[in-house]
């Protein structure tokens, strides 16, 4: 091994150029992916996050309150008026992005403005989770409802990372009819109203998503687009800490 | 010296007395003028009109999207000159004049030639070289930003579509990178010298390759800014006929682009096949012709079922047929039969050519003929064959045909006995051999060693039952990573150090090369190794967030790919200063005996004054008896 030419010709020889050069220009290379990373950061930030307003209970337990809607369509959520790149698609709003404090009761109120589709496994049609197992569809305390009936479900359901305490939530939403005319003044019709509570633990980090295939027909047996998406049929939901994007 | 043949006084030409064209004439600036207007008017005229049938405005932007993008590729080529031959053709005007070729080949064009359609397959050469470097620092960049997000749990960084969007442009680019990195700017300066040509068969096809390739650049690169795609690079249908506007600007791009890759592959078969200089016989073409000829060969096979897992794709997205979507009779399978028909064949597509420029310079640097040269061409067109039926082991896990498994586990691992014999024809070479140890070499034996690698995980992916396990997780990213960057990369890699001076006319720092040598090597043995080891822990791949017992690993593996990235920035810093700065290099630094090294740097405009007569092999390193050579009787200049 050598580092001379063995044909005795010219050496592979070698302009030197300042090593002080090269040092610059990895800084600035470093720098400039930084600022990138940074204004990604800054541009791809969701537009919001619903945080959840707290109050405290007689027994000095944190008492927070969320609610959000679920729509036949994207205008009435955070894709904007126009329903931004797909309209048609069904949504929750008025962001999927949710934050609820640590040790806390959350009591949650979900309006549902869109019609059933039938559950591929009834499974879903079970409320589980929540306090004593139940939830009140519009004011009636229910275990399970029809599967039928199901217009999409509150689930959260990703498996915590590794640290991050179990929080396994499952609310099925109650259909309006089919024919239902809209309110007067409104775009939709009169939503049907389910309330229900849990309580969260540690802080962590959740995914929550719909597993009614409400995805329209001509996505995959009714569990793409909308449901495949964030922003739409799926969303996080963050306890405790800062609110995430 | 010995080299394969001498060659007669460069070629020079007559100073015309006409006036060189106008330099913006033919060039970037004339293409964008014509490109983006009509872009734009493509778009509201294709929006009124859809308007009309009463779609949704979902379907209007993505049609109107789809025909401004077509609107920006024909505007812009038109504007580059790209057809105005044909163009004049159809309306009889006169043949251009040999004048006019060589004005088309940028005589007297300067460096504005290096932005214009320019026919010149050097000039094209260098275009190429440049973009790939351009295309690796912008797939290098979604790397670093990859990196940041996964270096610790949690998905600090990006909303997690972005993060997908960047996993999939990432993937995209360096794709397209690699398979443009060897056969774009070796292919096209080296070969034709290296054949005794004075150019390529189809000079005018050659700046269009290269202009077709720009196109669809811009149209890529905009995919962010109508909500990206999440679909990763394999762009799995049916989740990529739902996914936001972007997916149009990927599909768009790979029509460009495998428009691009089949005019150039026409070329280099044509060039290589006719027009070799006489006595440059099959068994004497040097062996980087063997792997472009081959890799063109068989992309120009593959790469089409590419195009038509678009197209089809588009036509899905746009008008709503219904090829990919079951509830109208379509098939997801055939997405990923058309997309793996090409998929894994355009492995070899870029690893033909790295293996070639391997086994072109370890003879220059071991100073011994090539081991086994008819050997390294039986493996070379082995692994081209053998790479069309191999592609359903991408398909082991998703039902498609559980019985087909087995064969194609079959044939896959088959092809590791071509590339045996590829790689008993490298370390033949090596045996003995006076190693000269240059950063070019220095990236050989990277290459073998990364490859190996590479090769050996790559066994477990094609078998079955190991395939089960590990599909879907990092150690598959580790492995094709090995392969390709591993192994093609670093080839890559030693090309430019070894043709650098014949091509830009100035060495490069051999100190900061071998800086950038082992600053790449270790950072990526570190990033890779680490990725294998949280692939075999279960960590799935193409995800942002991950458990907390995968963060080691993940830190390591971000760690070394930040390393990786100085390094780059160290390879561009050591090739943009030493053009400015560097000693001037002589015409044959390395004492090579491949034509292209017998003629001076700069090469001249057409190569050679007089065609030479090739009468020995291209690796006759120590060999006792030198055959003969005949210099400057071929065919004189034009």
């Amino acid at each position: 091994m050598n580092k001379s030419s063995p044909g005795g010709g010219p050496q592979a020889a070698l302009g030197k150029l300042s090593m002080a050069g090269a040092v610059v220009a990895v800084a600035v290379g470093a720098a400039l992916v930084l600022g990138l990373a940074l204004l990604l950061k800054a541009l791809g930030a969701h537009p919001f996050t619903l945080k959840a307003s707290t109050s405290s209970s007689t027994g000095g337990q944190t008492v927070a309150h969320l609610t959000i809607s679920a729509y036949p369509d994207s205008m009435a959520g955070e894709h904007g008026k126009s329903g931004g790149a797909h309209p048609d698609w069904v949504s929750y709003g008025p962001t999927t992005n949710l934050w609820v404090p640590a040790h806390a009761l959350v009591k949650m109120t979900i309006k549902n403005y869109d019609s059933a589709t039938a559950l591929n496994s009834p499974f879903f049609g079970n409320v589980q989770g929540t306090v004593g197992g139940v939830a009140y569809y519009n004011g009636k305390p229910l275990k399970r409802i029809n599967p039928n009936d199901v217009a999409h479900t509150f689930t959260i359901h990703m498996f915590p990372t590794a640290g991050q305490p179990p929080l396994d939530v499952s609310v099925p939403l109650l259909g309006v009819a089919d024919n239902a005319p809209n309110a007067p003044g409104s775009q939709y019709p009169k939503p049907t109203v389910v309330t229900f509570e849990f309580h969260t633990g540690a802080s962590g980090r959740y995914i929550w998503q719909c597993f009614d295939p409400c995805g329209g027909t001509s996505y995959y047996a009714g569990f793409g687009g909308p449901m495949q998406n964030l922003g739409y049929m799926a969303g996080t939901v963050t306890v405790g800490g800062g609110a995430v994007a | 010296m010995t080299a394969q043949t001498s060659v007669g006084r460069p070629a020079h030409h007559d100073p015309n007395e006409t006036k060189p064209d106008n330099p913006l004439k033919r060039s970037i600036v004339s293409g964008i003028a014509v490109g983006v207007p009509l872009a734009i008017i493509a778009y509201f005229v294709t929006s009124g009109l859809v308007h009309t049938t009463n779609a949704d405005p979902a379907t209007i932007r993505n049609d109107s999207l789809v025909i401004a993008y077509l609107g920006w590729g024909l505007g812009f080529l038109f504007g580059v000159g790209a057809f105005n031959r044909p163009i004049q053709w159809a309306l009889s005007r006169n043949e251009p004049t040999h004048q006019d070729e060589l004005e088309l080949a940028g005589h007297r064009g300067g460096a504005w030639r290096y932005f214009r359609f320019t026919t010149d397959h050097k000039v094209v050469g260098i275009q190429y070289l440049v973009m790939g470097m351009v295309l690796f620092a912008a797939g290098g960049v979604a790397a670093m930003l990859i990196r940041l997000e996964v270096i610790q749990p949690g998905a600090k960084m990006f909303p997690i579509q972005t993060y997908n969007t960047i996993i999939g442009m990432h993937g995209l680019i360096m794709i397209v990178a690699t398979i443009i990195m060897i056969t774009g700017p070796f292919t096209n300066f080296v070969v034709p010298i290296m054949i005794g040509a004075r150019d390529m068969a189809f000079p005018r096809l050659n700046a269009l390759s290269f202009w077709l390739l720009f196109t669809a650049v811009p149209i890529f690169l905009s995919a962010p800014f109508f909500g990206g795609f999440q679909t990763g690079w394999t762009a799995y249908a049916p989740l990529s006929d739902q996914t936001a506007l972007g997916m149009d600007a990927y599909s768009l791009t790979i029509l460009f682009f495998v428009a691009s890759t089949a005019v150039a592959a026409v070329n280099v078969v044509t060039t290589v096949a006719t027009m070799r200089a006489p006595g440059m016989s099959w068994t004497r073409l040097p062996i980087l012709t063997w792997g472009s000829v081959a890799s063109s060969a068989l992309g120009l096979v593959v790469m089409p079922s590419f195009l038509a897992s678009q197209y089809l794709l588009m036509l899905d997205r746009t008008i709503g047929t219904g090829f990919y979507k079951g509830d109208r009779g379509g098939s997801q399978w055939l997405y990923e039969h058309l997309f793996w028909f090409m998929g894994h064949p355009e492995v070899y597509v870029i690893v033909l050519p790295a293996f070639a420029v391997v086994l072109e310079l370890l003879p220059v640097f071991t100073r011994k003929p090539l081991f086994g040269y008819r050997t390294a061409v039986g493996g070379i067109v082995g692994v081209s064959s053998l790479s069309m039926i191999v592609w359903a082991h991408h398909m082991f896990v998703t039902g498609w045909s559980p019985t087909a498994s087995g064969p194609f586990m079959l044939t896959t691992e088959l092809i590791s006995i071509p590339t045996g014999l590829v790689f008993l024809a490298s370390v033949g070479t090596l045996w003995r051999g006076k190693a000269w140890m240059t950063v070019p070499m220095l990236y050989l034996i990277s290459f073998l060693w990364n490859f190996v690698i590479g090769g050996v995980t790559g066994i477990y992916l094609a078998d079955v039952p190991t395939d089960v396990q590990l599909h879907g997780s990092l150690f598959v990213t580790a492995h094709f990573h090995y392969t390709l960057m591993g192994g093609g990369m670093m080839a890559f890699l030693a090309g430019v150090y070894y043709w650098y001076p014949k091509m830009s006319g100035r060495m490069y720092d051999d100190r900061l090369g071998r800086i950038q040598f082992w600053t790449m090597q270790i950072g990526f043995n570190v990033t890779y190794m680490a990725m294998f080891y949280v692939g075999l822990q279960g960590e799935p791949r193409r995800v942002g967030d991950y458990a907390a017992k995968f963060a080691v690993g993940n830190f390591i593996s971000s760690i070394g790919a930040f390393v990786i990235g100085a390094s780059m920035i160290l390879l561009w810093y050591n090739l943009i200063a030493s053009k400015r700065r560097g000693a001037i290099a002589p015409a044959n630094p390395w004492n090579a005996k491949t034509l292209e090294w017998q003629v001076p740097t700069p090469v001249p405009l057409e190569n050679f004054e007089e065609i030479p007569i090739v009468t020995a092999g291209p690796y006759e390193y120590g060999t006792p008896a030198e055959p003969a050579h005949i210099a400057g009787e071929g065919v004189p200049s034009t």
